[in-house]
């Protein structure tokens, strides 16, 4: 591996430039960083370079781990995209200067000069200033520049981002051509999809300081897997979508699942998406050979010389939703191409009506998610608002606030007094406001409309004053809560106490919890807040007897015992790991409930994060179950993770 | 001299009235002046000439006025030329060293963020706010008897007041900002890709400094030294104070040339005058030819 970055961190005051970036590059590739302006992709290629100091992280060139040392000892070529040439030394003086650098001898300088501007076809510029060179020669020295001292890596910064079309073009494509020719590892940055498809063996798509996605170019365009690749390389037609029972359906069209998707299918949302090259257009459903997504109207028509364009609106689908930018309200909005044909005489006009069918589609997770916190105008609200909101600023949801009043005046003096509080709070919430038993309207709210995460007040310390030790549980926790978490076909976060942080969650594995589920969501959690993990299995009776993979109730053999944990646990780190989460391993004896109250207790954790059985209603509960007894019992927030996923 | 120039304003006027009516064709049209313009230009032009050109020529006819054997006469006295010398001496000195503070102040002004850098930068144009016998009588009182400093410079064994020290601070003091201020916006301006360009490539941060940095700001450095100097050429009133004025010692040419005003000789004044304006002249006369040259080659 030429180039090696492991978690690098860059931030400035409060923002977080680059984020938690890890990637290796093979020797000899072109790998292009694609991201939008401002997305910390230059600083990546800086923290390389070692102009910008690394906050955290490990960047290894050919094996060597230079985090620490100065640029001038990285042996990096790095092109400015203001080609920054020495204004004042000629052509051949600034390609010299690396080797002048290192005291090579002027016999060998001249021949090394000669040799690359002949490379950059600049042969006899030698001579010239900069300042009689036009923009594109000026960068061609500056490559030359960066390559004459025989760097391990070269990097560029946007490098054609100042030139016109018609030169960017050609000197694309000389660029190529150089690096073929030395096989020298290089990392380009650029916010140009043409660039960056044209020129990568591999391009990494960066947003926001994250390094999203990394794959060949073909495989970011038609098998991304967030939604941010897809609309960000190429143009998107992204539906909303959920699955049920490893398939989506949109409208008509029933798509599978991949088999590698369809194995973890959790029943979340997912994203169906169609390039505009996929979707077919007919003016007659009979003549479409391919399956139909739906009848609508063109709206316009874009002639961009060799292909076509339409744009189309379809009807509504019920249970699919458009995402992305182009998405008005009514209706799924659609980009449609139409290959151009010669003698093919295929005319759409504005307003015309036709079928759209479907020739190849990708399904993508859906990670762009909404909470919905539940107010009920107990003192608690105030914790699970606050915990709410930081929660979804991190993991980048947006917030329903769902006010359940006993009357309806009542209720819009609770939803008047929230508007006005969280006023100025991110991200700016939805009100919703219904009258009657909370758990009854929180059943009927997650029936509508799809959450990611319930939030519910817990028990508060105020409350837990006022209250007696007998009943405050019952009253509390021991209703309402029980009966949300019971109900809830989302995952439910109990706001338990007021936690002004969160630092430290415990996901809890303990045995005979239903699911990796949890531990993926609890990954996220702890990924987009930055806390620690630490991963709690519980050794205990319950243990015992639903691990006997024999179903004869036999507590298996100690040998057995602690491989199937260790495997268990292995698992668990394998699936935060992928999700770029460290975590600690905990494995306790005794009962669960109590062995994970007292290692909360002990860590101080913040959270706990546990799976929930999905269930129909309150009375299908299973006898005992831990996430709702943890609830009942717990002192801090607690995560109770669902979903359909079966093993 | 000021006779032939002031028949270019009257000479313009002439050939320009024609242009009006005639620049009826668009082609003249960025040619034309508007009235307003030619009142302006010549209230320019007689702007400059009155304060610039006329002291000169005033200084010129008082210098000559009794012939040339007179002037150089004077003007190879002792006293004379000592107050020549000690004038160079002390110019050149200020000047090296307010370059070296200076370009070192405001590299560090643009490049690094450290503790006070606002505040530092704030205070940098003080000299010019400060009149000059103002600053001379702070120096007295620093280092001139029971001055706060004074017991440091009796301890070096250096005398500051009435002394070339003293002096040399002056002049330093009221030239403090010139260098700084000339190259700190060269220096933004300049921006840091190419420094890092040099880094990448290799080369240390001395190197980087003497071969890119410097090369990059070596006009606003340059333009920071003239002024520098032609500043510690003329000053007077700081030196005034904390010279002493002692002919044949602390004397320089501003004060020579006070001296000898005041004792009536006009004719070493003047000269005097004249050779310090001849000085600072043709270091700007130098300083454009050697612009223009190394412009044109890149």
């Amino acid at each position: 591996m030429s180039i090696v970055l492991r978690n690098l961190v860059k931030t400035y005051g409060e923002h977080t430039v680059v984020d938690n970036v890890s990637l290796e590059i093979a020797d000899g590739e072109l790998f292009v960083l694609l991201g939008a302006s401002g997305s910390g992709k230059s600083t990546i290629l800086r923290m390389i370079a070692g102009l910008v100091p690394v906050d955290s992280g490990q960047v290894l060139l050919h094996g060597r781990d230079v985090t620490d040392l100065s640029p001038q000892e990285r042996n990096t070529g790095f092109v400015f995209q203001n080609y920054s040439l020495f204004q004042h030394m000629t052509v051949a003086e600034n390609v010299e200067f690396g080797l002048q650098v290192r005291k090579r001898p002027q016999a060998e300088r001249v021949v090394k000069r000669d040799e690359l501007l002949a490379l950059v076809g600049l042969a006899g510029f030698a001579g010239r200033y900069p300042s009689q060179l036009s923009g594109g020669q000026q960068q061609r020295v500056a490559v030359a520049r960066a390559l004459a001292f025989e760097p391990s890596v070269l990097l560029l910064d946007e490098p054609f981002g100042a030139l016109d079309v018609k030169i960017r073009g050609a000197l694309r494509r000389a660029l190529r051509d150089i690096q073929r020719s030395l096989r020298v590892t290089t990392i380009l940055v650029t916010h140009d999809q043409e660039e960056a498809f044209e020129l990568a063996d591999r391009i990494g798509v960066v947003d926001h300081g994250r390094l999203l996605e990394v794959g060949p170019p073909a495989e970011l365009y038609r098998r991304p897997q967030h939604e941010f690749v897809a609309t960000f390389v190429g143009e998107a037609n992204l539906l909303g979508v959920r699955s049920d029972g490893g398939r989506v359906r949109v409208g008509e069209l029933t798509l599978p699942l991949p088999v590698r998707l369809a194995e973890q299918d959790p029943g979340i949302r997912w994203a169906a998406l169609f390039r505009p090259e996929e979707l077919a257009v007919a003016r007659e459903r009979e003549e479409l050979s391919e399956p139909v997504l739906g009848e609508g109207v063109v709206e316009e028509v874009l002639d961009l010389g060799a292909a076509r364009r339409l744009r189309l609106r379809l009807q509504p689908i019920p249970g699919v939703w458009p995402l992305g930018r182009d998405f008005g309200e009514a209706g799924v909005a659609l980009l449609a191409a139409l290959p151009w044909k010669p003698g093919s005489d295929l005319e759409f006009r504005n307003g015309d009506r036709v079928w759209v069918g479907v020739r190849g589609y990708h399904l993508l997770p859906r990670l762009a998610r909404t909470f919905l916190i539940l107010v009920d105008g107990t003192s608690g609200s105030s914790e699970a608002l606050e915990q709410g909101f930081r929660l979804a600023r991190a993991m980048a949801a947006s917030v329903t606030l769902l006010c359940v009043a006993p009357t309806q005046s009542a209720g819009e003096r609770i939803v008047a007094e929230l508007r006005e509080a969280l006023a100025r709070q991110k991200p700016a919430p939805a009100f919703k406001l219904r009258v009657g038993d909370v758990v009854e309207e929180l059943a009927g709210e997650t029936a509508r409309e799809a959450y990611d995460l319930v939030v519910a007040p817990g028990r508060s310390e105020d409350v837990k004053a006022r209250l007696s030790e007998r009943i405050q549980s019952e009253v509390v926790a021991g209703i309402t809560s029980e009966r949300l978490v019971g109900s809830s076909p989302f995952p439910v976060l109990v706001a338990h106490g007021p936690r002004p942080e969160l630092k430290r969650i415990l996901l809890c594995t303990a045995a005979g919890e239903p699911g990796k589920l949890d531990v993926f969501f609890g990954g996220q959690v702890a990924r987009t807040t930055g806390a620690a993990a630490t991963l709690l299995f519980v050794d205990g009776p319950a243990f015992g007897a639903v691990s006997a993979e024999g179903g004869d109730g036999r507590a298996p053999d100690a040998w057995k015992r602690r491989f199937w944990i260790e495997r268990h646990l292995e698992q668990g780190l394998q699936t935060l790991a992928a999700q770029g989460v460290q975590a600690q391993v905990s494995v306790r004896q005794g009962d669960a409930l109590e062995q994970i109250l007292a290692a909360a207790q002990e860590g101080e954790h913040d959270l706990i994060v546990i799976g929930g059985h999905l269930v129909q209603t309150w009375a299908d509960l299973p006898e005992r179950d831990l996430s709702i007894e943890l609830v009942a019992r717990a002192d801090r927030p607690v995560l109770v993770v669902k979903g359909s996923f079966s093993r | 001299m000021s006779e032939s120039r002031d028949a270019d304003p009257a000479a313009a006027p002439e050939t320009a009235p024609p242009a009006p009516p005639s620049a009826v064709g668009p082609k003249r049209g960025a040619k034309r002046r508007r009235p307003v313009e030619w009142v302006l230009i010549g209230l320019v032009l007689f702007y400059a000439l009155l304060l610039l050109l006329g002291p000169l020529a005033s200084l010129v006819w008082g210098a000559f006025g009794e012939g040339v054997s007179r002037l150089l006469a004077e003007l190879t006295t002792p006293d004379a030329v000592h107050a020549l010398k000690l004038t160079l001496i002390l110019s050149v000195a200020a000047t090296v060293l307010n370059t070296l503070l200076g370009v070192t102040a405001a590299w560090l002004f643009v490049r690094d963020d450290f503790r006070g850098r606002r505040f530092l930068n704030a205070i940098v144009d003080t000299p010019f706010a400060v009149s000059p016998v103002i600053a001379g009588f702070m120096l007295i009182l620093l280092f001139g008897r029971n001055g706060w400093l004074a017991p440091l410079a009796d301890a070096l064994g250096i005398k500051v007041v009435f002394a070339l020290p003293g002096m040399l601070l002056a002049t330093m003091f009221v030239s403090i900002p010139f260098v700084i201020r000339e190259v700190m916006p060269v220096l933004e301006q300049m921006g840091t890709e190419q420094e890092n360009a040099a880094q990448t490539l290799g080369a240390s941060g001395w190197r980087t400094f003497w071969r890119v940095t410097l090369p990059g700001i070596r006009w606003g450095v340059l333009y920071g030294v003239s002024l520098t100097f032609a500043r510690a050429l003329g000053e007077f009133g700081a030196l005034l104070v904390v010279s002493g004025s002692i002919s044949g010692l602390t004397e320089t040419s501003t004060l020579f040339i006070f001296r000898t005003l005041d004792e009536r000789n006009t004719v070493a004044a003047y000269g005097m005058a004249l050779v310090l304006a001849l000085l600072s002249f043709s270091l700007l006369m130098v300083m454009e030819v050697v612009k223009k040259r190394t412009r044109r080659t890149s």
